[in-house]
């Protein structure tokens, strides 16, 4: 960037839209600003809408609907201002420890080491929650229970999803998926950075034909890098709320039952005061004989507990688990939006060697979604 | 980007592989009855090397001019993760109002 360039040319004509880059280096962004103001009026007016799980406050949907509307114009501009960025002027860090670092890389890894310490707070909560309150199993054979009382204990989602390879199934597709498309954007940024000339001999194409051949590769990586998303957030819907049917044949294998239920049919809420499972009758304790040496077969035994059905109040077990899987499924959200900016910018050639780094900086956001889901699946999901 | 192959082999393939791998091992050790505390060893030993697959050779903090430092800035939050582990999620949900009387307030007024 000269002095010349920002001395002879205006290169600011307006803040908001795109950049010429031919006239020196980028000006500021308001774009994160307005993203920002949209984010804290969606979640104010959200705060509002519901009081115990229902909608309470109708007037507040037009806030959530106004801060969605402050976040997709904050989105536009930025893109905006974006889609003509071919890697020109990127940024430096000219002190210690990182010089001739990209301020982007940077600042990405910052960004990442604060998303670390959200779901290090989740994590703790889970953990001391798992600790500190007695497993619903455990208080279901110890006897301490009455029927038609209610009790506190911690049921971890692993008790249902866990408890059969169809309850597992969305939850370990979704971990193949993550890594899958963990591995496709890497494939999208080897894609695009590769020189023209190693392109063209690779896919023995003419040196005139690299760029086109080169956008329709990346975007094709990257769309399908937005595919697995979209697929792991679908497949979460329908473990939260749908289910789905087993087919015919291995009806059997799942108990005699048609269908696999949702965790919201199971009765997993997190407003679950009176769970019942069918693990914790004494008639039926999951089609397992209650075990002799737990002191709730001895009670029974002795004719001092009357057997029946455990209700259990298990909203704090719920709770951490749909907030850490929630809250991890937000990032998901936030990469499927990105991605598709990037898929279409990719479509229209917008990648290549000079700027392929857009592409690894991106990867690096993605990769710690994955990072979080390794710990995720099986603290949350198999123990 | 890597620079280096892992067995003479590309090493993005190669954690690819070995990702998916660890993945099916984690889910087979869930469906095989092996007690609570040897399937929790199972999950966490498979649970660090993918951690550290995916750090390392995806985000590439192995094998770049500047993974060093990158991976010092990784690492600084460590501290405080420690602390709220140890302090937060291993005491148990009684502990705030089990503290000893010097620890509450009104104590030293």
């Amino acid at each position: 960037m000269s002095d010349d360039h920002d001395h002879d040319y205006d290169h600011h004509p307006s803040p908001w839209g795109p950049h010429d880059w031919s006239h020196g280096a980028p000006h500021n962004s308001f774009a994160p600003l307005v993203m920002s103001i949209g984010i804290g009026i969606f979640l104010y007016a959200l705060a509002s809408v519901f009081v115990g799980g229902e909608v309470a406050n109708l007037g507040a949907l037009s806030g959530v609907m106004l801060g969605i509307i402050v976040i997709t114009i904050g989105l536009l501009i930025w893109w905006r201002q974006d889609m003509s960025f071919d890697g020109t002027y990127e940024p430096k860090a000219t002190g210690a420890p990182f010089r001739n670092i990209d301020l982007r890389k940077i600042a990405m890894w910052v960004f990442l080491m604060s998303e670390m310490m959200v779901f290090t707070s989740l994590f703790s909560t889970y953990i001391r929650y798992r600790l500190g309150i007695p497993n619903c199993e455990e208080v279901f054979l110890s006897g301490e229970w009455i029927e038609g009382t209610s009790v506190v204990c911690f049921e971890p989602a692993a008790h249902l999803i866990a408890s059969s390879w169809f309850h597992l199934a969305p939850g370990a597709a979704n971990t193949f998926a993550l890594i899958i498309s963990s591995f496709t954007i890497v494939l999208a940024l080897k894609t695009a950075k590769m020189s023209n000339k190693k392109y063209a001999d690779r896919y023995e194409v003419e040196l005139s034909d690299v760029h086109s051949h080169r956008s329709r590769k990346v975007a094709m990586f990257l769309g399908s890098t937005l595919f697995l998303a979209t697929l792991f957030l679908t497949l979460k819907m329908i473990e939260w709320f749908v289910g789905f049917p087993t087919p015919g044949p291995l009806t059997e294998l799942n108990h005699g039952h048609s269908e696999i239920a949702s965790l919201y049919s199971e009765g997993y809420t997190i407003h679950a005061s009176a769970y019942q499972h069918h693990a914790y009758d004494t008639a039926y304790h999951g089609g397992h004989e209650i075990p002799h040496d737990s002191a709730l077969y001895s009670m029974m035994q002795a004719g001092t507990h009357p057997g029946g059905i455990m209700m259990a109040d298990i909203r704090v077990g719920a709770s951490t688990f749909f907030v850490t899987t929630g809250t991890h499924g937000m990032h998901v959200l936030g990469g499927m939006i990105g991605l598709s900016y990037m898929t279409f910018k990719g479509l229209r050639g917008g990648y290549g060697p000079s700027n392929a780094v857009s592409i690894e900086y991106f990867g690096l956001y993605w990769h710690f979604v994955d990072l979080v889901w390794v710990l995720v699946f099986p603290f949350f999901y198999l123990f | 980007m890597a620079h280096y192959t892992i067995l003479g082999k590309d090493p993005y393939w190669m954690n690819f592989w070995g990702l998916m791998i660890l993945t099916a091992i984690e889910v087979g050790a869930v469906g095989v009855e092996l007690g609570d505390t040897i399937t929790m060893s199972i999950l966490i030993g498979i649970a660090i090397p993918k951690f550290i697959m995916i750090a390392a050779i995806f985000m590439h903090l192995y094998g770049d001019a500047d993974s060093k430092i990158l991976t010092m800035t990784a690492l600084f939050p460590a501290f405080f993760i420690i602390v709220m582990v140890f302090f937060i999620g291993l005491t148990s949900p009684g502990a705030a109002t089990e503290l000893p009387a010097w620890c509450r307030p009104g104590y030293w007024t």
